[in-house]
């Protein structure tokens, strides 16, 4: 059976939403003294409209994680731009947040003192800013958990903290490094789940990163498909799967296996 | 099974006595046997009512009786006046060293050099520049304690996780304040122990400053002492900079604690 790759989308129309970030033909070398230089990212170019889910998936190596960084404006790109609503995107800031990978909580705050981090100097009274933290800290589900110190709480859990305090500044959009990689599977499911569940109560944008087939055929409205390095879009697949997509669903694995084909063929 | 948690948690509370209590004990023996002939290694009871005598001062006159008082404020204030201007030299210097590549390149080499010569190479040019008194003590301590707060504060800033500082500026954080936010915290761990190793050094390197003729102070006490064969107050002079180095470092510690959250949460 041909996978049903492009169903009308159900659950939400994207394509009329304004366009939120422009990546226009970045390009990223690393040159060193002496060996002259490599090829990170080649005339990578995609749009993505306000509430959209993308995902980049790539094998390990592709530039991807790089791709992120220059989106976030840790580095910049050797050509190309970034833009973000139709201005050039400088340096980084809380309206493109992102989630690393790795642990990169404040080890000394607690998961409220974390969460509410990023709130310091915005013109919000005392009592506004306690609400919103209340609020994320429920939304991400570790209201009980609010005390703890980033060493006392699990790996999942300090993931839900990363995102709770990138949330809380409400960001354009949300830019997602593997964010899930380093979790158990059940763990990953359950961050997943979540993470859907957030983004349709508060219709972020979001770009994610990740290696995994399973969850990008899980969480995209689009999957960008990054070629071997040097990281190069190879292909772009709309999934128009409604949502909740059921892992044991026929349409999901004839999606999964089709991409792991792509994957094999590069 | 509570009988032994109780018991556990009792020896845990009193562990880091044990081995003062053990060389009490050996010191006690050697003296009461007659291996330590009285000339060599005072009688601890003979240590203690020379100790009563210079801490509360007494009836017979003596070169030493009740000068514990002064000799202590004396040594205080030369410890925190050096020790004080290591820290405001060492953090600062430190923390830019770790992070700015142009400041390591500046200052690697010739503080690298400095940290080689020994401390007491300075003793003589200090005399000479700065005379016999307070300021050649302090110069001493603060140069020496200068050294670990500075090398400690340099690899605590440069060993801060990046991650940390992008989280940092991607939630709206500017330089400065991402300095006292993040950079400072993160490298506290790192901070503390240059902070303690640099205080041990200025006890240590305050008797130096002190044997150069002073007249008060724990290290000129130890010169005077002896200078008249006095080797009772010598061993005094001793157990009180032992005791009040480690009670500044307990109070280092509980200063430090109390003042920042990284310090309380992270060590």
């Amino acid at each position: 059976m041909k996978p049903r790759l492009e169903i009308v989308s159900t659950d939400r129309q994207t394509t009329a939403s304004p366009v939120v970030l422009d990546v226009d033909q970045v390009s990223k070398r690393f040159s060193f003294a002496g060996s002259g230089g490599i090829s990170v990212l080649e005339e990578i170019g995609f749009r993505v409209r306000r509430g959209e889910l993308i995902c980049i998936l790539g094998p390990s190596g592709c530039g991807k994680s790089t791709l992120l960084k220059i989106l976030a404006g840790f580095m910049p790109p050797s050509t190309g731009a970034v833009r973000l609503n139709g201005k050039p995107a400088g340096r980084p800031g809380p309206e493109r947040c992102v989630v690393f990978q790795e642990d990169a909580l404040f080890a000394w705050l607690t998961v409220r003192e974390n969460i509410a981090f990023g709130l310091r100097g915005r013109a919000m009274t005392r009592r506004e800013k306690e609400r919103a933290v209340d609020r994320f800290l429920s939304l991400v589900g570790l209201a009980d958990f609010a005390d703890y110190l980033p060493a006392e709480i699990s790996g999942g859990m300090k993931q839900r903290v990363s995102l709770a305090r990138v949330l809380i500044l409400r960001p354009e959009i949300l830019l997602m490094d593997e964010p899930f990689a380093a979790l158990d599977a059940q763990t990953r499911e359950e961050m997943q789940d979540l993470l859907l569940r957030l983004w349709s109560e508060l219709s972020h944008t979001i770009v994610f990163v990740t290696h995994d087939v399973g969850e990008a055929a899980l969480l995209a409205d689009r999957v960008l498909l990054f070629d071997r390095a040097p990281g190069r879009i190879k292909e772009e697949i709309r999934i128009t799967l409604a949502r909740p997509r059921g892992k044991t669903e026929a349409d999901y694995y004839a999606l999964c296996r089709s991409i792991t084909a792509k994957i094999k063929a590069l | 099974m509570i009988r032994r948690i109780v018991v556990m948690t009792q020896l845990h509370r009193w562990l880091n006595w044990l081995l003062p209590g053990l060389f009490f004990l050996i010191w006690l023996g050697v003296c009461e046997t007659g291996i330590a002939p009285p000339y060599l290694l005072p009688h601890p009871k003979n240590v203690l009512a020379t100790a009563s005598s210079y801490i509360f001062g007494d009836a017979a006159p003596s070169a030493f009786a009740g000068r514990f008082c002064a000799d202590v404020t004396a040594s205080g204030v030369r410890v925190l006046l050096g020790f004080g201007l290591a820290v405001a030299a060492g953090i600062p210097l430190g923390v830019l060293s770790g992070r700015l590549a142009l400041v390591n390149r500046l200052l690697s080499t010739t503080i690298n050099a400095l940290r080689a010569v020994p401390g007491i190479s300075w003793l003589p040019l200090a005399m000479v520049w700065f005379g016999i008194g307070i300021k050649t003590t302090v110069f001493l301590v603060a140069l020496a304690a200068f050294f670990p707060v500075y090398l400690n504060a340099e690899a605590g800033a440069r060993q801060v996780n990046p991650t940390l500082l992008q989280a940092g500026a991607m939630m709206g954080v500017r330089r400065l304040r991402g300095t006292f936010a993040i950079l400072l915290p993160a490298a506290m761990p790192n901070i503390i122990t240059g902070l303690r190793l640099g205080l041990g050094i200025s006890w240590a390197y305050l008797v130096l400053g002190e044997l150069t003729g002073v007249p008060n102070g724990l290290g000129a006490l130890i010169m005077d002492a002896r200078m008249l064969g006095r080797i009772d107050i010598i061993v005094v002079g001793i157990i009180m900079i032992a005791l009040i180095g480690r009670l500044c470092d307990v109070g280092l510690h509980q200063l430090l604690c109390i003042s920042f959250k990284s310090a309380r949460r992270m060590s």
